[in-house]
């Protein structure tokens, strides 16, 4: 191309101008790029050592929070194949008990274990329904039965004092 | 003698491993946060001292091309 400047082209010695922005040699950049990487990588290796300690500390040192006595409901209130919401340990904590054919009282916190959405009483199927992602729980146990929870619903222990029904600890 | 095209196998490699032992250490971790929340209190201690295995392995790796990277330099200073 006679009579064009090539802005890239050299003069005498002078450097190249693509050579100003593109100052690394491609093998060079590729050794940097992976060294810096692998710092990286490690120092990420770092932290996720340091955070499972702190799991592992804070599950050691972690004492359960003291069970409140707190009273749910009256026998007589609740007829078999019903449930009852309540809120145990504290208010912010929504608790659900069901009492089955036979008349015998199960309770478990009403937080699925899965994403925290409420589980609501599933009479037909006598178990416990989370609706966000159709989790199933056994409402005998609280053990996951179907859909994506692992874990089972933490049980209320439950303490009948003559026509009172009492919530006492809680079992994980 | 040591080259740049043996340090970038090394460090794809070295790169490799570390990746894979970060990507252990992160299943550990979501393990024990379950474990933790599951109260399975006996899981905890084991996750938290093969997570630090894991990263002394990585420790050792990357002291080990670092050392590699200085030979190195030290050879193309020399030349």
């Amino acid at each position: 191309m006679d009579g064009v400047d090539d802005p890239g082209a050299p003069r005498g010695n002078a450097v190249p101008r693509w050579r100003e922005d593109f100052p690394v040699r491609w093998d060079d950049d590729n050794y940097m790029t992976r060294r810096e990487l692998a710092k990286f990588l490690t120092l990420g290796s770092g932290l996720l050592a340091s955070a499972s300690l702190l799991v592992a500390f804070i599950g050691l040192t972690r004492q359960p929070p003291a069970a409140p006595v707190r009273r749910i409901a009256g026998v007589g209130g609740l007829a078999p194949g019903e449930s009852l919401e309540f809120r145990y340990p504290t208010d912010d904590d929504p608790c659900i008990v069901v009492r089955d054919a036979s008349g015998r009282f199960d309770a478990y916190s009403q937080v699925c274990t899965h994403l925290s959405c409420a589980v609501v009483h599933e009479p037909a199927l006598r178990a416990l329904a989370c609706p966000c992602h159709k989790g199933l729980f056994a409402t005998a146990d609280g053990r996951p039965l179907a859909g994506p929870p692992t874990r089972r619903l933490p049980r209320i222990v439950l303490d009948r004092r003559g026509d009172d029904l009492f919530a006492i600890g809680i079992e994980v | 003698m040591e080259t740049r095209q043996q340090g970038l196998t090394l460090f794809s490699a070295v790169l490799v491993l570390i990746a894979l032992l970060v990507v252990i250490q992160l299943w550990l971790l979501a393990a024990a946060l379950d474990a933790l929340l599951a109260r399975e209190i006996g899981v905890l201690a084991p996750t938290a001292v093969a997570s630090v295995v894991l990263f002394a392995m990585s420790g050792g790796l990357l002291s080990y091309v670092v050392a590699f990277d200085a030979r190195l330099r030290l050879w193309g200073r020399r030349e």
